[in-house]
C-alpha cells in the first residue's frame, strides 16, 4: 500500500514543550462540535479544541498528544496546534 | 576578649552556615538557568499564539473588554510573590509598590504566593484572595486565578520581572487595557469569517480567545516573577555566603588573638610564679 502524501506541514506546542515540527498527511483531534480530521487542501480553519487526543499522521509512527485544551489553525496546508494553552 | 573554645564554636557555626548558603547558591543558580529556559520557550508560544489571535478580525466593540458595562466598577490588584522567602528584598518592593496605589474603598488584592501573604498580613492590608503560586514544570494553571478577578472592571497585575542576574524590578500591568491595545494592532494577515471556517464560530472563538490570552498573559507574568525570584534569591545567598566568610575571617582574626593572649597571661603567671618562689627562696636564704 503506498504511503499518504505528506503535504502538510504541523507545528505542535504547549508552552513549555515542542511536540512535533514536520510533514504530515493527517490531523485528528476534537472540538466542541465533535471529532475532526484535516487533511492536505483542508479549508483555512481555526477551532478550539477539548480536551482529548491529539494524533498527527507522520511516515513513521503516529505523534499523540494527550491535551487538556488547545487551538488549532489551518491556513495554505499549514497546520498550528497550540496545546494546553 | 572571648575565650578561645568559645570563639572556636563560632567558627564552626559560621562555616556550616557558609557552606549551607553556598548550597542554596548552586541550587538558586540552577533554578535560574531552568526557569530561564521555561520563560523563554513560554515566550515564544505566547507571540505565536498572540499573533493568531490577533489576526482574528472581529467587531472591537463586541469583545468582552471593550464592552461599556464590563466589570463590576472595582479595581483589583493581583500580587504574584513567592512561595517562600530567602529571595531578598523583593517581595516587600513588590507590596510597597502596589501600596501606592491601593485604596481599601474601591480595591480588593488577590495574592498569590505566600510571602506576598505574610507581608501584607504583617503591614495590616487585608486581601480578598489568596492562591499558591501555579505549579510552573509542565503547565501553568492559571484559572481559577482568572475566575476570581475576571469580574472586575481593572485588573492590574503587580509582578517581578528579571532584567539581569544582578537586577530585578518591579513592574504593573493592567490586563484589560494590554488586551484592547494588543487586538487593535494586528496588521498583517487578518483571518475573517470570508476566507477561514470558524467552530463553533467566530465570536465564540474570540470571546474565549480573549479568556486565553488574559490567562497566557497572567502566566506569563508568573514565570517572569518566578524568574526574578530565583535571581534574587541567588543574588542574596552570594551575599550571605559572603558575609559568612568574613565573619569567619573576624573570628579567627580574634580566635588567634585569644590564643595568644591566653598563652600569653600563663606565661605571665609562670613568670609571676618563678619570680614568687625566687623572692621566697632568697627571703628563706637571708633569714638563715
Amino acid at each position: 500500500m503506498s504511503e499518504a502524501p505528506l503535504d502538510l506541514h504541523v507545528i505542535a506546542r504547549a508552552p513549555f514543550a515542542l511536540y512535533y515540527d514536520g510533514a504530515a498527511s493527517a490531523v485528528s483531534a476534537a472540538n466542541r462540535i465533535g471529532p475532526f480530521d484535516i487533511l492536505p487542501g483542508h479549508a483555512d480553519f481555526l477551532t478550539m479544541l477539548t480536551a482529548g487526543t491529539i494524533t498527527i499522521e507522520t511516515n513513521n509512527e503516529p505523534v499523540t498528544i494527550d491535551a487538556k485544551n488547545g487551538l488549532v489553525t489551518v491556513r495554505d496546508n499549514e497546520v498550528l496546534l497550540f496545546v494546553n494553552i | 576578649m572571648r575565650r578561645p573554645n568559645i570563639i572556636e564554636k563560632d567558627i564552626a557555626s559560621v562555616t556550616t552556615l557558609g557552606n549551607l548558603t553556598n548550597v542554596f547558591e548552586s541550587l538558586a543558580s540552577t533554578q535560574v538557568a531552568k526557569v530561564k529556559n521555561k520563560a523563554q520557550l513560554s515566550q515564544e508560544f505566547f507571540d505565536l499564539l498572540w499573533s493568531c489571535y490577533t489576526s482574528i478580525r472581529v467587531d472591537p466593540k463586541t469583545r468582552i473588554t471593550a464592552r461599556d458595562d464590563y466589570g463590576n466598577g472595582r479595581t483589583v490588584l493581583v500580587l504574584i510573590s513567592a512561595e517562600a522567602g530567602l529571595s531578598g528584598d523583593l517581595d516587600m518592593r513588590l507590596v510597597e509598590t502596589m501600596q501606592q496605589n491601593y485604596n481599601p474603598a474601591t480595591t480588593d488584592i488577590v495574592v498569590l504566593g505566600s510571602h506576598g501573604a505574610s507581608q501584607l498580613s504583617q503591614r495590616g492590608i487585608p486581601y480578598a484572595r489568596f492562591f499558591q503560586v501555579p505549579e510552573t514544570d509542565s503547565y501553568v494553571n492559571v484559572e481559577p486565578v482568572i475566575e476570581a478577578i475576571i469580574d472586575y472592571s481593572t485588573i492590574i497585575v503587580y509582578y517581578e520581572e528579571y532584567l539581569s542576574l544582578g537586577q530585578q524590578e518591579i513592574r504593573s500591568l493592567d490586563l484589560v487595557m494590554h488586551m484592547k491595545a494588543m487586538s487593535q494592532d494586528a496588521e498583517e494577515g487578518i483571518i475573517t469569517a470570508a476566507d477561514t471556517i470558524f467552530e463553533p464560530s467566530l465570536n465564540e472563538i474570540a470571546d474565549q480567545m480573549e479568556v486565553t490570552m488574559m490567562s497566557l498573559a497572567l502566566s506569563q507574568t508568573i514565570l517572569q516573577s518566578g524568574l526574578a525570584q530565583a535571581a534574587s534569591r541567588f543574588n542574596a545567598m552570594t551575599t550571605a555566603e559572603k558575609r559568612a566568610g568574613e565573619m569567619t575571617s573576624g573570628y579567627t582574626l580574634e580566635f588567634h588573638r585569644s590564643k595568644r593572649g591566653e598563652s600569653d597571661r600563663r606565661l605571665r603567671e609562670v613568670l609571676v610564679g618563678i619570680k614568687k618562689k625566687r623572692r621566697e627562696r632568697s627571703e628563706k636564704e637571708g633569714t638563715l
